[in-house]
């Protein structure tokens, strides 16, 4: 159940082509300075198609910078990235990439069903087609009656849900979530995490999940990517083998508390080397 | 649409009230105290001024409406560009900036003599001073708007695959629209003090006109009634912007009502 990068391939999942795939990537801040950030170092990390995989890990381990190096936001110092064997240039001019931001970024100016369809808008779909389309997400997200909102008029959880139905809308490959429920109370938290399962288990979509919660992680992936920083590595993945569906009663079982105090163990250890 | 002018009705009263009562005042004080008209005419003696020959001063007041429109139009529309060019060329900005802010400084009488000079006596030199007056506020504004947009917005732009102009005209420019409009409303004032100062210094009509003139001959109740028509004026172009404005970004934090 637990690879430890040190001796055993990081090509987690196996057997066919990877869908996402880091191979010896470096990203230095500020690399001619004094102050120099080694924000990632050799990482490497691969991912089947269809995995829920999250990266855990103290603030500076690079688990954002992971994410907005195959977005195409930052280009890494050094390595490989590739997204279904394509460059994380044309893996996004292709549309391949939904991205979930922790602030829901919407477009305060248009209503939920203009900001939902904003992508496909962008890409020259037309009007019926891509309205049409963001309506059915709106739906998946449970946003139903509150197309013509404004984003102002909503709560904190519902503008996620809006973002999250506008990341989906290109039908993209990866969908890459950014600590997407952190600015949320418990509860709202508990529900979004289940409707994000419920939509990753019917549509199969491959999802890169970055989060500071141990639980959170453990209750939505089937792989827990444990980093650590300073510079910023992969320390250990571990794999989730609790059955799917999930519900929050997952949450319940003796494997999940077992898979929370292994992570939270590995967690500790990145945090030890910051304190000391 | 409807539910505006509830709004606007229900804000007209206070400041109606505050008319009648001023106006009354004014009136009764003129009349008890025997304030000679030359100071300070009865607001009857103004309005008296104004219906004897109300078609010359409503046509200078035309007049000067249309310079300041056409100034203002033409200034806001240079200072758009302007501002445009410097939010996406910090070069460029920051070239130019310390000579348009000490443009910005020059006071209006100094230069208007000078542009009237380039642009002779008619109207179009009025319109010119008008749009050196518009030109700074809305260039400064549209910098500062275009360049004030929310960076994990961009990020999304980018991730879609957003090109270039999708990022100004889906992105930058409606979130810029809530400076456009402070620059907008600086102008309408701008514009009116630019119309009226060009008339003083040459002019054959105009509101301006008509103040120097009603002054050397110390007509003091017509002079009261230019004055009053220009800030009219400047007052219904303001209300004209402001509706804009409620049309053009409802969904703005400034736009909320109160109740």
């Amino acid at each position: 159940m637990i690879h430890d990068v040190r001796d055993t391939p990081p090509n987690i999942g196996g057997a066919s082509d990877p869908l996402v795939s880091f191979d010896r990537v470096s990203m230095i801040y500020g690399a001619e300075t004094e102050q120099a950030v080694h924000a990632l170092k050799d990482v490497d990390l691969h991912v089947d198609e269809g995995t829920f995989v999250s990266l855990i890990g103290p603030s500076g381990c690079g688990k954002s910078t992971l994410l907005r190096v195959l977005a195409d936001l930052i280009v890494p110092s050094s390595g490989l990235v590739q997204v279904g064997g394509h460059p994380p240039e044309a893996a996004r001019q292709s549309r391949e990439i939904g991205f979930v931001f922790q602030d829901p970024a919407l477009l305060e100016w248009r209503k939920i069903l203009q900001n939902v369809a904003l992508p496909l808008e962008l890409q020259g779909i037309s009007r019926a087609q891509r309205e049409k389309e963001a309506r059915r997400l709106i739906s998946l997200v449970g946003l139903d009656g509150f197309e013509n909102v404004r984003p102002s008029q909503l709560s904190g959880g519902m503008r996620q849900r809006a973002a999250i139905a506008r990341a989906l809308s290109t039908s993209p490959r990866v969908m890459l979530m950014d600590e997407p429920f952190g600015a949320l109370d418990q509860i709202t938290r508990d529900r979004m995490n289940m409707e994000l399962v419920g939509i990753f288990e019917t549509t199969g979509i491959t999802v890169l999940f970055v989060t500071h919660s141990i639980r959170e992680a453990v209750l939505l992936s089937d792989r827990v990517v444990v980093m650590s920083p300073r510079p910023g590595r992969i320390v250990r993945i571990f794999d989730v083998d609790l059955p799917r569906p999930r519900t929050l009663a997952s949450r319940d079982s003796d494997a999940f508390a077992e898979l929370v105090s292994l992570g939270t163990k590995e967690l500790e250890e990145g945090y030890g080397d910051q304190i000391r | 649409m409807a539910k505006w002018l509830g709004v606007a009705a229900r804000s007209i009263w206070p400041p109606l009230v505050t008319a009648v009562v001023v106006v009354a005042t004014w009136e009764a004080v003129c009349r008890l105290f025997e304030v000679p008209a030359y100071m300070i005419p009865a607001p009857s003696r103004i309005w008296m001024a104004f219906i004897t020959n109300p078609e010359s001063l409503l046509f200078n007041a035309g007049v000067t409406l249309f310079e300041a429109v056409t100034g203002f139009l033409i200034g806001s529309i240079l200072g758009a560009m302007l501002g445009t060019a410097f939010a996406y060329s910090r070069l460029l900005a920051r070239g130019m900036m310390p000579y348009i802010i000490a443009a910005n400084t020059i006071p209006v009488v100094a230069i208007a003599p000078i542009i009237i000079l380039w642009f002779g006596h008619g109207v179009q030199s009025k319109i010119a001073v008008t749009a050196f007056l518009s030109f700074f506020p809305l260039a400064l504004n549209m910098m500062k708007g275009l360049q004030s947009y929310d960076r994990v917005i961009m990020d999304v732009f980018h991730v879609s695959a957003a090109n270039e102009w999708q990022r100004f005209f889906k992105m930058r420019l409606p979130n810029a629209l809530p400076y456009v409009f402070v620059g907008l409303k600086l102008n309408v004032t701008f514009s009116v003090i630019g119309a009226i100062v060009a008339e003083f210094v040459q002019a054959d009509k105009g509101l301006g006109f008509v103040i120097m003139t009603t002054y050397r001959t110390l007509n003091m109740p017509r002079l009261w009634a230019a004055m009053l028509l220009s800030a009219l004026i400047g007052i219904m172009f303001f209300a004209l912007i402001a509706l804009i404005e409620r049309w053009a970004i409802p969904w703005h934090s400034s736009m909320r009502n109160d109740e």
